[in-house]
């Protein structure tokens, strides 16, 4: 049995892969802007710098919600890498993003409670399309396992892939839908009163967030050799950066009803469809 | 301790406008653009002065902002640093013995860098940043050393 060290394995990549996407998307928007853009190892010189800066508190509790954060984040990605049940995935990751909110609301300032409030907005759009999406992946599979998963699922469920992209979008923190985190008007939304290390912690707790999506994603992409199971997985979450990145040096945000509605509404929409066609031809394990 | 190699790599910056005419507040935003991109060093406009590592301040200092500059410089985390934009930031020129000005940053809180000029060049701001950013490399390593 190998798959144990596999998994191990990856979960240890996970950061350093979600570092350097995050840096490839720096670059990538800093070209749409026709800059020059930071080192690909900007993250990382970010986290360091984080690390190795005096933290300020609020209130002790601020420091216990992010690192509930971290480390639900982590045991929800360690669970997915282990080839685990997505749905205890969604859970513990979907607390981990809660923690944030409780985080951000013990602490007494405006900007701070308006981001939290706007994170909660954001994890009523995003969560139901999320969840539906790994509801259709456990019809058609009949199972929730990662790893009894098979079968090229983008084949049969491109409309949930589709109906994830405003979830990577809000995941990533991206134009039109960064309700929270809007630069403009709230400054850093919930992070905005961390600083220092406890900054850095809950940057970790997203870098995990958004991989247990992106692996979630990569999921969808099967072929019989393992290298080009790898290869199509990868190509697949780089492209859709790329779309991500395009979409958000194209649009000016949203509004927040406008967020929650055509989020909502579009993914339940597309993953409904899906699911109704698949039935209709009789397709997907449980039907 | 984690290298300065690495920790200097990354100053994220807030801008103050202490009162100034506006002048050097557009050369300052002058940097972002694609024609001089400060993001090149890993520079962010944070507008946050919990997250911020450098702080850029333009204007005299007038009577109102001055608690609010202590209140910025005290709620930014150690390390950092404080370049003062324009003559009026330097010693507050334009605006010499005016009733209502502090007459510079640096009579309000510990400067580390000047740029001269009304209004400072956008070419002499970033000058003044990768200076600072060496400064506050040998202020990283100080306070690692402690
Ligand atoms: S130094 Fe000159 S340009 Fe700059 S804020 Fe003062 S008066 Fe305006």
């Amino acid at each position: 049995m190998n798959e144990w060290y596999f998994g191990l394995a990856l979960f240890l990549l996970t950061l350093p892969a979600i570092g350097l996407l995050l840096g490839f998307d720096r670059i990538l928007t800093a070209r749409l802007q026709n800059r020059v853009g930071p080192p690909l190892w900007q993250p990382f010189f970010d986290l360091a710098k984080l690390f190795d800066k005096e933290g300020l508190l609020m209130n002790k509790g601020q420091v216990v919600f992010a690192l509930m954060g971290l480390l639900l984040q982590a045991c929800a990605m360690g669970l997915l890498c282990m080839g685990g049940d997505l749905l205890v995935t969604f859970f513990l990751s979907g607390a981990g993003s809660f923690m944030l909110v409780l985080g951000a609301f013990s602490a007494l300032s405006p900007f701070s409670h308006l981001g939290a409030h706007r994170e909660l907005l954001q994890i009523v759009a995003y969560e139901p399309v999320f969840f539906l999406a790994i509801i259709a992946v456990g019809w058609y599979e009949g199972t929730f396992m990662v790893d009894s998963l098979e079968g090229n699922l983008i084949g049969v469920l491109p409309l949930v892939v589709l109906a994830l992209i405003p979830v990577l979008m809000i995941k990533m923190q991206k134009s039109p839908l960064d309700l929270a985190t809007a630069h403009q008007e709230l400054v850093a939304g919930p992070y905005v009163e961390y600083s220092g290390p406890y900054l850095g912690i809950t940057k970790l707790a997203h870098w995990f967030e958004l991989a247990i999506l992106l692996g979630f994603i990569s999921l969808f992409y099967t072929n019989d050799d393992a290298l080009w199971t790898l290869m199509g997985r990868l190509l697949l979450i780089i492209g859709l950066v790329v779309l991500v990145a395009v979409i958000d040096n194209t649009t000016a945000r949203l509004t927040r009803g406008a967020v929650v509605l055509t989020t909502m509404t579009i993914g339940i929409a597309l993953v409904g469809a899906n699911l109704i066609i698949l039935a209709l031809y009789g397709l997907g394990g449980l039907a | 301790m984690i290298s300065a190699k690495w920790t200097k790599r990354s100053p994220w910056i807030l801008h103050f406008d202490t009162g100034s005419c506006n002048g050097c507040d557009l050369e300052i935003w002058a940097l972002l653009t694609p024609r001089y991109d400060v993001e090149r060093f890993g520079m962010v406009n944070k507008a946050n002065p919990k997250h911020a590592d450098i702080l850029l301040i333009t204007g005299p200092v007038t009577r109102k902002a001055e608690e609010r500059l202590v209140n910025l410089y005290n709620q930014t985390p150690d390390p950092k640093l404080v370049i003062a934009c324009g003559d009026c930031a330097s010693n507050g020129v334009p605006f010499f013995d005016c009733y209502n000005v502090c007459g510079g940053v640096d009579k309000v809180i510990p400067v580390d860098l000047y740029v001269p000029g009304c209004s400072c060049r956008p070419e002499a701001i970033m000058d003044a940043v990768v200076q600072g950013i060496q400064m506050w490399q040998e202020k990283v390593e100080r306070e690692g050393e402690r």
